[in-house]
């Protein structure tokens, strides 16, 4: 069932790029007043020649991408090689089996306490790496699904042996008060609305089902240092929303979940492609910003460590957030606190 | 009347880049409106013209940044502006601005010297522009390079006008010279002292859009032909009780829930009636000026994109070559300098045919160029009466007013460059112009939402 939302967007115009884009109001308070903070390319895909716009709400402080891409762009956007459709073992050898292990303590982790027949949803699973994980590691009983809008993604989780809903959350139609635990790893910040689409997880949860958030953390040391351009975070023109503690709180509550656990955790990817987006963007020769993507074990392991020296304080690169459907939770501003 | 029926439309006078960006934004809100261009085309001093020869001209060296163009879905056809500089023309020789001209140790000396005594000697904040910028930049600066050009920018003498033209230039040194490294690390020009809405960093660059800076009038026009009417000058707007309730066009009577004028704002005491406070704006003026663009032979005829003529031999205050930044302005092997003028309406500079201007124009830059003349293949001469707003003393209060308090009418709007009455280049009218229409739309949103 397709959610009605508040937001408005204009008519969607082809930008200059020939993509259609649209322009959007907060997608967290709905007011239509922002601050420009970066302007920058899609430095990673060069998916489109357009430049991009993050801006900051006046009133609610949250980071969104205005104008955006409209959903008819998504195809352009998502090109065939995107990293979350194409993790294939094959390609990315010892780091498909490092990112493994450490994503499987986390999974476990925040599986902790799920009955025996828990029913869990991966919300934008792509091609079904965290289930995958999940049928690994986890108990025999749990029934494992996915959603995911692209079609790309939805054949490669499938193909895994993967029961995956194609479409959006919204649209797919979740049966309601269902599962035991819903994920978002790396999802909110894709979704056109995300107030729509945590409404729609929060249906599907049963009455003390949980919700993890996993998304970019916008409140770091490479955001302050890279953030009028060159963030990794910004992905252009992927994100269409960033948040910090507090927005991400005041997300959550807007959305009706309570904030039971929250925390930053670390990650290489932002600070690591900051840099290369700099790089990039500075016409540097290819074999310098090789050595910092996905598939170098180098680049990886030493900005894992610069990292994990930042989540020590709190400001790792990516927020974890374990949302209970109840929503007494209390809503956090400021910091997380440190991991784990 | 009930409260389902759509509200009476906000009327839009101007179609410039701030009766565009306001239309925009209220239509993107579901805002009716109507937009009332005078002139038979869109974008006002944001127009481009385009020659058979392959010239392009705009009202002087105009380019946004690729902040602005973002905004509008416009990058993918800007074209990088690599290079802007300005020098000062001194005794023959051409001194860089502003960094250059810290270089010059009797502009750093008596600049120290005013410091100093100045902070033995507690004076007054100064009230006048001569007194404003003998206070900052020293006797000596002031009274070679910055008074000079101000006086023959405006045609009125620096202790007339207030000290607020002087607040105008950009910020801290520290931040210049690190911005204009960045721009030459980047090969872009970044944006220095340009936009005063949004802060400056080097990743904000001035950007052209492929086909001239109309553009970003067209693009912010898209979809909007339902509203926009071409050809027809708003000839009244009445105000009751303290709100504007029509406007005049092709003497119809036209309901309005709100007016947004952009309109020069000491014509729009004219255009209102059935309340005087607007009278005090009457007497704001605007210095008028020439524009006479000289096609030449050449190109890098100068040794920086603008030169600045503070001594009294010359007629002119500057002269641009856009081709040094913008190299696409011209055909190969060409350029365009362009010579600005400040003069009155009915002057004899004004008044003179093209030809003239651009002969006494070539004149005048002759110890730049010396073979101009010979050089002078065509040119394209513009003439605005409204060329800059004027910060006289006499009427400064008011001017601060207008700025705070509006225009006195709650639902009429005074915006852009001429209706804000501020040096506002582009990016700038675009922020503000947003920021000053939120409000109204917060006003109107309710019964649009309703009906
Ligand atoms: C010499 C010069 C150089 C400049 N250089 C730069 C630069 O390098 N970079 C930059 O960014 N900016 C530059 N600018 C500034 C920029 O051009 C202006 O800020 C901007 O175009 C102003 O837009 P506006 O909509 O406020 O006003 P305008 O463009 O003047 O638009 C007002 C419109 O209202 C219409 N109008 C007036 N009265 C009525 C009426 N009664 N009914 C109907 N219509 C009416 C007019 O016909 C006009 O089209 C420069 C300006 C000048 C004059
Ligand atoms: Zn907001």
């Amino acid at each position: 069932m397709n959610v009605p939302s508040e937001q408005t967007p204009t008519a969607s115009t082809l930008s200059a790029g020939g993509l259609p884009i649209e322009e959007v109001d907060c997608p967290l308070c709905g007011r239509d007043d922002a601050e420009p903070i970066a302007v920058g390319e899609d430095f990673e895909y060069h998916t489109t020649r357009d430049s991009w716009r993050m801006v900051r709400c006046r009133r609610c402080r949250l980071l969104y991408l205005n104008p955006r891409p409209a959903p008819a762009a998504l195809d352009a956007i998502y090109p065939d090689d995107y990293h979350a459709f194409a993790f294939e073992p094959a390609r990315f050898g010892l780091i498909h089996a490092v990112r493994t292990r450490l994503e499987a303590r986390r999974l476990r982790r925040w599986c902790r306490g799920l009955p025996k027949r828990a029913r869990v949803v991966d919300v934008g699973c792509g091609d079904g790496f965290h289930l995958q994980i999940l049928r690994r590691y986890g108990r025999p009983g749990w029934q494992l699904e996915g959603v995911d809008p692209s079609p790309r993604a939805v054949t490669a989780a499938r193909r895994a042996g993967l029961n995956i809903h194609a479409g959006t959350v919204e649209q797919v139609g979740l049966p309601p008060a269902s599962y035991d635990l819903a994920l978002m790893i790396m999802t909110l910040e894709h979704v056109p609305d995300p107030l729509a689409s945590l409404a729609a997880v929060r249906r599907a949860l049963k009455p003390r089902g949980r919700l993890v958030v996993v998304t970019d953390n916008a409140d770091t040391l490479d955001f302050r240092l890279f953030g009028r351009r060159h963030w990794g975070g910004y992905h252009f023109p992927r994100h269409f929303h960033l948040f910090d503690a507090a927005t991400l709180g005041a997300t959550a509550a807007a959305a009706g979940f309570g904030v039971r656990r929250a925390e930053t955790a670390v990650s290489p990817i932002n600070a690591m492609y900051s840099l290369r987006n700099l790089l990039v963007d500075l016409g540097a020769p290819a074999k310098v910003h090789d050595r910092l993507t996905l598939d170098s074990p180098v680049g990886l392991g030493l900005f894992t460590v610069l990292d994990a020296l930042q989540a020590a304080r709190g400001e790792g690169s990516v927020l974890c957030a374990t949302l209970e459907r109840s929503g007494r939770g209390r809503v956090l501003r400021g910091r997380f606190g440190g991991a784990r | 009347m009930s409260a389902r029926t759509q509200p009476a439309p906000v009327v839009i006078v101007g179609g410039g880049l701030a009766g565009l960006t306001a239309a925009h934004a209220l239509r993107h809100h579901g805002i009716p409106f109507r937009l009332f261009e005078a002139s038979d085309r869109l974008a006002g001093l944001a127009r481009s013209f385009r020659d058979a020869d392959g010239f392009s001209h705009d009202f002087g060296a105009h380019f946004i940044t690729n902040r602005l163009a973002a905004a509008l879905g416009m990058g993918a056809e800007c074209r990088t502006v690599q290079h802007y500089g300005e020098v000062v023309r001194l005794g023959g020789e051409d001194i860089s601005y502003p960094l250059g001209l810290l270089g010059v140790p009797r502009f750093d000396l008596s600049a120290a010297w005013t410091r100093l005594r100045d902070a033995v000697r507690s004076t007054a904040s100064p009230n006048d522009a001569a007194t404003w910028f003998r206070h900052n930049f020293g006797r000596a600066l002031a009274d070679e390079v910055a008074l000079p050009l101000l006086e023959a920018w405006s045609g009125q003498a620096a202790e007339r006008l207030a000290p607020a033209v002087g607040e105008k230039l950009p910020g801290g040194l520290l931040e210049t010279l690190w911005l204009k490294l960045a721009g030459r690390l980047t090969d872009r020009a970044v944006a220095i002292g340009y936009c005063g809405a949004l802060p400056q960093s080097a990743s904000v660059w001035h950007v052209y859009p492929e086909h001239g800076v109309g553009a970003i009038c067209a693009r912010l026009a898209e979809g909007l032909d339902d509203a926009v009417t071409l050809g027809t000058r708003v000839q009244r707007i009445r105000v009751e009780g303290g709100r504007a309730v029509s406007v005049r066009v092709e003497d119809d009577e036209l309901p309005v829930s709100a007016v947004i004028s952009t309109a020069p704002i000491h014509v729009l005491p004219r255009l209102v009636e059935g309340t005087d406070a607007l009278e005090r704006f009457a007497r704001f003026r605007f210095r008028p000026m020439i524009l006479a663009n000289l096609n030449l032979e050449g190109r890098h005829l100068l040794s920086d994109t603008v030169v600045w003529l503070p001594e009294r031999g010359f007629a002119s205050y500057r002269v641009t070559e856009a081709p040094i930044s913008m190299p696409w302005l011209a055909p190969e092997g060409k350029t365009t300098l362009t010579v600005d003028i400040g003069c009155e309406v009915g002057d004899d500079w004004w008044t003179a045919s093209d030809a003239a201007i651009a002969a006494r124009c070539l004149e005048d830059i002759a110890p730049l160029v010396p073979d101009a003349a010979r050089r002078h293949r065509s040119h394209r001469v513009l003439r605005t009466p409204i060329g800059y707003p004027l910060f006289m003393r006499d009427y400064e209060s008011d001017r601060l007013r207008l700025a705070i308090d509006g225009t006195g009418v709650d639902n009429l709007l005074s915006v852009g460059r001429n209706g804000a009455f501020d040096h506002l280049l582009m990016e700038d009218v675009y922020c503000r112009t947003l920021a000053q229409v939120q409000p109204l739309i917060d006003e109107l949103l309710p019964a649009v939402r309703a009906a």
